[in-house]
């Protein structure tokens, strides 16, 4: 920079609020304006002069973006106000998350809620649980019809409609950056759909599913566990009839994790029934929960 | 903020995602609240108050992150950082030192900017753009209603310029141009640029009436 910068400082008001300065002069700028009410109150003021001008060029962004966003400060902490640290606490609904680390606690592989065989070949084993790593290795084996994974982001975009937080952000962010990928896919869907509805036993769920990705993500706030000797059974209801999309594993506490279905087929809904604890193979009850996809 | 949110989630029609709740963040009278009202509550964590902000300024965001990068794919990553950054940072939101919509678009247009200055931009560009096309076609955005408004009037206020102010402001603040870059594309000195950009600057202002 010149010479001329230093006594001709004030001059560089409009550049700044342009954001026209060259970083190193921007730091500078900003340093003098520590110094200078004048400059300060005229930075305050073409501030907003640029800020019609940018609002001017707004656009209708492409709707996954909500979806995007929604997901992403599901997970995302807010920085308390820059006060003492009274305010702090009480300005940080977030950290109190009400529901108590679930599954997600374990990691996203762990999460494996369902995965038990391919329910759709009849002699499948319902009841079923794999253990960790029996789960594991089927997974690499062959593609389950439901995968449960910690698929943070769009638990978190599907969270974002109930507007529950996790207690862990932490965790979901550990989870998120393991499964950016799948997820950003799901919310780029073209045809992303998000949709939730209660849970007659209590409890509400949300889906969050794309018929272009042949997937859907199915998360769940307020469900308690099953009665004793039971256990919640999802399904894919189409007009095909209901097939098994496996057993749901809840905690005792409630609060189970999300699953991923794959290959959607002809349905058009997921529900949830209550079935004996090993499962079986078509409802033998009134659904508990419909919970229509997208088209 | 689990019986609220629990209650008003059975409510909700499927799909809700993408619709923008009306009055979500509205006042005691069923008035919506201002956009620094609604920055208030977002700072208190409020996802209702959220959406709210989201309606206000998701178009403006994305059109000013479109209109500075060009290029869709990464106007829209701007957009979504700078949204989920109003967010985390609304409780630094201050109303003394000017409106939401000035802090907003001060800070999408600044990740703006750094974003074209950066080199990974450049580098990148060529691989969005392939990928932008094969998933969305951009020609269709529509601008919103009340933006031609305040287009007209901006356009208004920009017609009262200097040539040498309007193209001093507009090269910088829509095309993300230092003032060294605006000099030498006008052929005229530093200091005269930093001068044009001031006063047009005030003059725009004195015009849209905005700023005090």
């Amino acid at each position: 920079m010149t010479m001329d910068a230093m006594p001709d400082v004030h001059t560089l008001t409009g550049a700044y609020v342009c954001d026209a300065l060259a970083s190193d002069e921007r730091a500078a700028f900003e340093a003098h304006l520590a110094q200078c009410p004048v400059c300060r109150q005229e930075v305050t003021e073409l501030r907003e002069v640029v800020a019609v001008l940018g609002a001017a060029a707004a656009l209708e962004p492409p709707a996954r973006l909500k979806a995007a966003v929604g997901a992403r400060i599901a997970v995302t902490r807010q920085l308390p106000p820059k006060v003492g640290e009274e305010r702090a606490t009480t300005a940080g609904p977030v950290e109190q998350g009400p529901v108590e680390q679930g599954p997600v606690e374990q990691g996203p592989v762990e999460q494996g809620p369902v995965e038990q065989g391919p329910v759709a070949d009849g002699k499948a084993e319902y009841g079923q649980v794999a253990s960790l790593d029996e789960a594991r290795a089927r997974r690499r084996l062959r593609r389950s019809a439901w995968s449960g994974w910690a698929v943070a982001a769009a638990l978190a975009g599907v969270l974002a409609v109930l507007g529950v937080h996790s207690g862990s952000q932490q965790q979901q962010i550990n989870a998120l950056s393991q499964q950016t990928k799948v997820v950003q896919q799901l919310l780029d869907a073209p045809d992303a759909h998000s949709g939730n509805a209660a849970v007659q036993t209590g409890g509400t769920a949300a889906v969050l599913d794309s018929r272009s990705r042949d997937e859907a993500v199915i998360t769940f706030a307020g469900l308690a566990a099953p009665p004793p000797g039971k256990t919640y059974q999802l399904w894919m209801m189409g007009p095909g009839g209901a097939r098994s999309g496996g057993l749901l594993p809840v905690p005792a506490s409630g609060n189970p994790g999300p699953v991923v279905a794959h290959g959607l087929g002809d349905a058009k809904t997921i529900g949830l029934t209550i079935e004996p604890v090993h499962g079986s193979p078509q409802p033998t009850g009134p659904p508990i929960l419909l919970l229509p996809m997208g088209t | 903020m689990t019986e609220r949110v629990s209650g008003h989630a059975g409510a909700h029609p499927p799909g809700g995602l993408r619709g923008v709740p009306a009055s979500a963040a509205d006042g005691p009278g069923g008035v919506a609240a201002s956009p620094e009202e609604c920055l208030r509550r977002v700072a208190l964590g409020d996802r209702e108050a959220f959406d709210r902000v989201y309606a206000i300024f998701a178009g403006p965001v994305f059109g000013l992150a479109r209109r500075v990068l060009r290029d869709p794919a990464q106007a829209e990553e701007v957009a979504q950082e700078v949204l989920v950054e109003v967010w985390r940072t609304a409780s630094r939101f201050d109303p003394q030192l000017g409106t939401a919509q000035a802090w907003v678009m001060t800070m999408t247009h600044r990740r703006a900017v750094d974003r074209v200055r950066s080199e990974q931009a450049a580098e990148n560009r060529e691989a969005r753009l392939a990928r932008s096309s094969a998933v969305v076609d951009y020609d269709d955005v529509v601008e919103t209603v009340e933006n031609r408004l305040d287009q007209q009037r901006v356009r208004n206020c920009l017609g009262g310029l200097t040539d040498l102010q309007r193209e001093a402001v507009t090269l910088a603040y829509y095309n993300g141009y230092t003032y060294p870059q605006v000099a030498q594309l006008l052929a005229v000195p530093l200091g005269t640029v930093k001068t044009r950009m001031r006063d047009g600057l005030a003059r725009l202002r004195d015009c849209l009436g905005v700023g005090r």
